[in-house]
């Protein structure tokens, strides 16, 4: 069921150079008639925790979508890892190790929390229709072993009491935490976050915040949509600017605070 | 070359009468979200209730007031008692699409068991049938035509020109955004089903009326042309609906005429899934999107 | 016990294991993958009359009374795999239409729709499948090897059904319980997030529908094999309608909820109204029957969506889990779900 369309994320990407893993043209959504995204470029440092940031209606989160495959462009270019990626869908994108989250907290609310983590695990030899067919001795220790991982995860974010509880019952910053962690359970290179700390109690935001600091640190590379400023400043470097569907600057967080255009469309917005 | 012609005036009385079905379906999908499929049920419903009177010399076009009741009244209570409070309980489309099915399912039974498995028809005057050249059409088909451009151009007034038609539209597009101007969307919901009941009721008569003969299980059928004429305009776009009334009445009456009238709902049907699979948000430019 | 009463106790057992494979079929599709196939009864009628043409005679044998396609008077089992097959193969045109571009209730409605219309088809257009009439005097198998009349007959069809029902529930429980059925339950769930994490939902999908095609394929071959005809009324879209109320009241997402919901809802329900004589005018006793499966939907819907059987929480090994901090109440596999635009 699988096909290998594209090199697993276990591989390395092949250095293009500039450091730039992550690169999108002329992105344009269109929506009867309205024009979300207009003319957007982007160029996403490897390694690096970008932020997001621009008024209500900017076009962030209509960008992250096409980044990720869930929107589809009416014009412009992905590629990603230096391959254009453009026409490749969700899934696949999600193969190739970049992964997002959502706005709204879209874990898995049927599944416990430790299925939630381990659904997202690639290369799952019982993650077939034939796979599963031979039974459990196929696919028992990858299992096991995928689960000693998230354990691990778990407890990291104290989340281990929770483990065999439904998802749907936990509270909003936990729902939002599992997803997250689902997402890191994937491996992924690039991760897309949209609006990660939206709900979530400060301590835990500052927490996660320091996770993906270490993931960061770790190699991987971080695109995050956010509105709250404070957040941004501690974690985001660069961070690009967006208001009304184009990019206005992409600078450190410091420079920006010095750059009032920016900062009075943020505040219109 | 006449028997097409007559086919067009023959489609004119089948856009007539899934008209106002149609609309009224679509209606009830634009306010409060809910396909409802058993409408068709209710439309027999309303049609056995014409029936019952005209069995007692009642006059068949005073029995589609009593149609219009008996549809708005069922169409409230089912809203009432049914709908609202799986829609409170936030229960998912497809549950929705369940209950309206299995709610669909008692009423024509609970038909079926009242009135029996033989077919009935109206007893009314046809009238004289009326030629135009090739036309060809009796008094009760023209009137069948003439109520239903009434109660469309009747409805075109009242979403246009009315307060309860703003904010039937206002509720239509974003109910939360109607509830915090100031409009009551519980009470426009009410109204509304009681208004698209009326249509379901009085769209049973002439159904049965223009059939000829029918039995409880007469709606399952049309209930699909219905769907199509709702879902090629656009479901929830009540013009769109009498736009796709009017295709779907001449095209299966002309292909009627063409080929065999055996196939008339299948040529409803493949003209349905053309459009949800081609463009499902209908044919019209400025489809609502959902 | 009499001959007859074995009779009527095989015919049961027969009656009852046809449903128990249809319904397993259609929770592996709806109630564990999510996918909305309302018309699941055309693939159950397209294994029944593709095994009746396949085991019958020319159209021009026994007076050439029926017409029908093929006739190729196929011995068992062959009959039975090309319906497994055409069940299948069948399923295939329908996954464009179960995409995520539909709303849910929209899917459902367009296969409910086809099954409406291909069984008016089937009625009109006879040189198919012989109309409105059906097909009749379709051959038992093995006949030749051992008299269709005969009680022992009756014994070893029971024993083979038993059998396949037996086989379909223990291959759909590996399957559900394996980390691929895991991802068909996290599609149902959110199919976006699904394919966000990496899942081809669209290919699950597909074949999700291949396989519950087939099960559905194979369940009208035993049925068709046993009743030896075939015919519109057998299939309107009601008959799913009657499967979906089996899933609703058994428990929907796993597959015993699906077993005791076929033996309560078409077996039980329908041998039931056997015993009621008939009373009021002709036709009463079947339109209340309807009337009570619609209000059974309802009921169980509003009281115990869960079903009688509720899907169970998979609990996984670990050694270090303390007790948990919430009181997990199992989740009603009906309530609204984030896939719906």
């Amino acid at each position: 069921m699988r096909s290998t369309d594209f090199q697993t994320s276990t591989e390395p990407a092949p250095q293009s150079g500039s450091g730039i893993i992550l690169r999108a043209t002329g992105l344009r959504r269109d929506y009867d008639g309205v024009r979300a995204v207009d003319g957007v470029d982007l160029a996403i440092g490897r390694g690096r925790l970008t932020g997001l940031i621009g008024p209500n209606g900017a076009g962030k989160s209509t960008t992250l979508g096409i980044l990720a495959g869930t929107i589809e462009p009416t014009a412009g270019i992905i590629s990603y890892a230096g391959r254009d990626v453009t026409k490749l869908g969700t899934h696949g994108r999600a193969r190739a190790g970049l992964l997002r989250t959502f706005q709204q907290a879209s874990e898995f609310k049927r599944l416990t929390v430790l299925e939630n983590l381990l659904s997202s695990v690639p290369g799952n030899p019982g993650d077939s229709l034939f796979g599963a067919l031979r039974g459990p001795r196929h696919w028992r220790q990858f299992e096991n072993e995928a689960l000693d991982t998230a354990t691990a995860l778990l407890q990291r974010f104290r989340l281990e009491p929770q483990a065999n509880d439904y998802a749907g019952n936990l509270s909003g910053g936990q729902r939002r935490l599992v997803e997250i962690m689902r997402a890191l359970m994937a491996r992924p290179q690039v991760l897309l976050l949209d609006e990660p700390m939206a709900g979530v109690h400060p301590k835990l935001a500052r927490e996660i915040g320091e996770h993906l600091i270490a993931l960061r640190d770790d190699g991987m590379t971080i695109l995050m949509v956010e509105h709250e400023l404070s957040i941004v400043d501690q974690l985001c470097d660069p961070v690009i600017v967006m208001a009304d569907g184009r990019v206005l600057a992409e600078r450190s967080m410091f420079e920006l605070r010095q750059n009032t255009a920016v900062v009075e469309a943020y505040l219109a917005g | 070359m006449g028997v097409y012609i007559a086919a067009l005036g023959f489609g004119l009385v089948s856009a007539a009468v899934l008209a106002v079905a149609a609309v009224g379906f679509t209606m009830q999908f634009a306010i409060t979200d809910i396909l409802n499929l058993a409408y068709g049920g209710v439309m027999i419903a309303g049609a056995y209730v014409a029936y019952f009177l005209n069995q007692r010399g009642v006059n068949i076009w005073i029995d589609m007031m009593a149609s219009a009741a008996a549809g708005a009244v069922i169409s409230v209570l089912l809203n009432r008692f049914l709908y609202t409070p799986f829609q409170r309980r936030k229960a998912s489309h497809v549950t929705l699409i369940i209950v309206t099915l299995a709610t669909g399912i008692i009423i024509t039974n609970a038909m079926l068991g009242f009135a029996g498995p033989n077919s009935v028809t109206y007893t009314f005057n046809g009238g004289p049938t009326l030629r135009w050249g090739s036309f060809q059409l009796t008094s009760a088909q023209l009137g069948i035509i003439a109520l239903s451009v009434a109660l469309m151009a009747s409805i075109h007034a009242l979403l246009r020109f009315t307060r309860l038609g703003k904010a039937m539209r206002a509720t239509a597009s974003n109910p939360n955004l109607a509830r915090n101007c100031g409009i009551r969307t519980g009470r426009v919901i009410s109204v509304t089903w009681l208004i698209t009941g009326a249509l379901c009721g009085i769209a049973g008569t002439v159904f049965a009326l223009d059939s000829g003969s029918f039995v409880p299980s007469s709606a399952a059928g049309f209930i699909v042309v219905i769907l199509a004429a709702a879902i090629l305009g656009g479901v929830g776009q009540p013009y769109g609906a009498m736009l796709g009334a009017l295709l779907i009445g001449e095209v299966t009456e002309l292909s009627a005429a063409a080929w065999s009238p055996d196939y008339k709902d299948v040529i409803a049907f493949v003209l349905l899934l053309i459009v949800m699979v081609a463009r499902p948000q209908g044919i019209l430019l400025r489809g609502a999107t959902r | 016990m009499n001959n007859q009463t074995l009779f009527y106790i095989t015919t049961l057992v027969v009656y009852g294991g046809v449903d128990v494979i249809a319904c397993l079929g259609l929770s592996m599709q709806f109630g564990v993958a999510g996918v909305v196939n309302f018309g699941f009864i055309i693939f159950q009628a397209a294994g029944a009359y593709t095994a009746a043409v396949l085991s019958l005679p020319s159209d021009r044998a026994n007076g050439a009374f029926q017409q029908y396609v093929a006739g190729l008077h196929l011995p068992f089992p062959v009959p039975w795999i090309g319906a497994a097959a055409v069940g299948g193969v069948l399923a295939i045109p329908f996954t464009g239409l179960l995409s995520r571009r539909l709303r849910t209730d929209n899917t459902a409605i367009a296969m409910l729709v086809t099954a409406v219309i291909a069984n008016a088809l089937i009625t009109n257009y006879r040189p198919l499948f012989n109309g409105a009439a059906g097909v009749s005097l379709v051959p038992a198998p093995l006949a030749s090897a051992i008299d269709p009349l005969s009680l022992n007959y009756q014994y070893v069809y029971c024993g083979v059904v038993i059998a396949v029902a037996l086989a379909t529930f223990l291959v759909l429980r590996r399957l559900t319980a394996s980390p691929y059925g895991r991802s068909l339950r996290a599609m149902r769930d959110n199919d976006l997030a699904a394919a966000s994490i990496g899942t081809n939902v669209r290919g699950r999908r597909t074949a999700i529908l291949v396989l519950g095609g087939s099960i559905a394929g194979l369940s009208g071959a035993i049925l068709v094999g046993y009743i030896n005809l075939w015919a519109p009324s057998a299939w309107t879209y009601q008959e799913t309608v009657v499967l979906i109320a089996a899933l609703i009241v058994g428990g929907l997402g796993n597959h015993i909820g699906a077993v005791v919901g076929a033996l309560v809802v078409p077996l039980g329900f329908e041998e039931a109204t056997r015993y009621i004589p008939a009373f009021g005018p002709p036709g009463l006793v079947p339109a209340l029957e309807w009337v009570i499966i619609g209000s059974l939907i309802l009921t169980f819907l509003w009281f115990r969506p869960q079903g009688l059987v509720p899907e169970r929480r998979r609990i996984l090994g670990l050694a270090s889990v303390r007790n948990p901090s919430t009181e997990s109440v199992d989740l009603p596999s009906l309530k609204e779900s984030s896939t719906d635009a």
